[in-house]
């Protein structure tokens, strides 16, 4: 295969990948005071995203892959909050382990993989597009 | 410097073609001198249907997008992989009709 269209088309396996990845991060900052509604319940769990590559059959690229989303392990904020409706006998609530600053570096890291990826596009179409010129300027 | 370019580009289209003869011709195992014209017009039909293949998935790829179905990023894609067949098909084209042409203003 062509390895212009090859190079855009695993360029656009990296948007897919970093598109999701962006979605994740997104659910993370949506929900970070999602709590549970019973006394006790447990709240939000951070999700993460983990990549893989793929060996692509008929042209043996790599392409790049959404490989598991899982959750986040790490133990929940407690806070003080005895008229919330998820507060245990104590007035504890369990807040969700999600840390902005994290999510919000994780976006930009997204975005500028997003716009890297984008940039290969761009260039493989721009070098297409002038090797294909040369048929049109020696008419 | 033109001459050269014009050369170069026609030399690319030739290999082109003689490489989709081969492999019209291997498909359909014909052999002899009167095959030549036919696989010739295979190869440009086959062209032709590739880009009119691309054009219509590109389409649907849009419809989709409309009722909201698709990715923005896969309809940009089936749009741009549509672009770049229809440039290649115009570009090949207009070459052979400069050709064609070329050949009907010779003089005799």
């Amino acid at each position: 295969m062509d390895p212009l269209i090859l190079s855009s088309r695993i360029a656009s396996s990296g948007l897919k990948v970093q598109e999701s990845r962006l979605r994740i991060v997104s659910q993370n900052l949506a929900n970070a005071q999602s709590t549970g509604e019973t006394p006790g319940a447990d709240p939000y769990r951070r999700k993460t995203i983990s990549f893989s590559w793929e060996l692509d059959q008929a042209s043996g690229a790599a392409m790049a892959n959404v490989s598991r989303i899982g959750q986040d392990p790490v133990d929940f904020d407690v806070e003080f909050d005895p008229s919330h409706p998820a507060a245990d006998d104590k007035g504890m609530v369990k807040m969700p382990n999600v840390n902005m600053l994290i999510e919000l570096a994780d976006m930009r890291e997204a975005n500028r993989s997003y716009e890297a990826n984008l940039q290969t596009i761009k260039q493989t179409r721009e070098l297409l597009s002038l090797t294909l010129d040369l048929l049109r300027a020696s008419q | 410097m033109i001459d050269m370019i014009g050369g170069v580009a026609g030399r690319a289209i030739g290999n082109i073609i003689e490489q989709s003869l081969d492999s019209a011709q291997g498909g359909s195992a014909v052999s002899g001198g009167q095959s030549t014209g036919a696989s010739f017009a295979d190869t440009l039909m086959n062209m032709g249907n590739d880009v009119i293949t691309n054009l219509k998935d590109a389409e649907v790829q849009s419809f989709k997008a409309v009722s909201g179905e698709a990715d923005t990023r896969e309809v940009v894609d089936a749009l741009m992989s549509a672009e770049q067949s229809l440039q290649t098909a115009i570009a090949i084209r207009d070459k052979l009709v400069t050709a064609y042409l070329e050949i009907a203003r010779m003089q005799i």
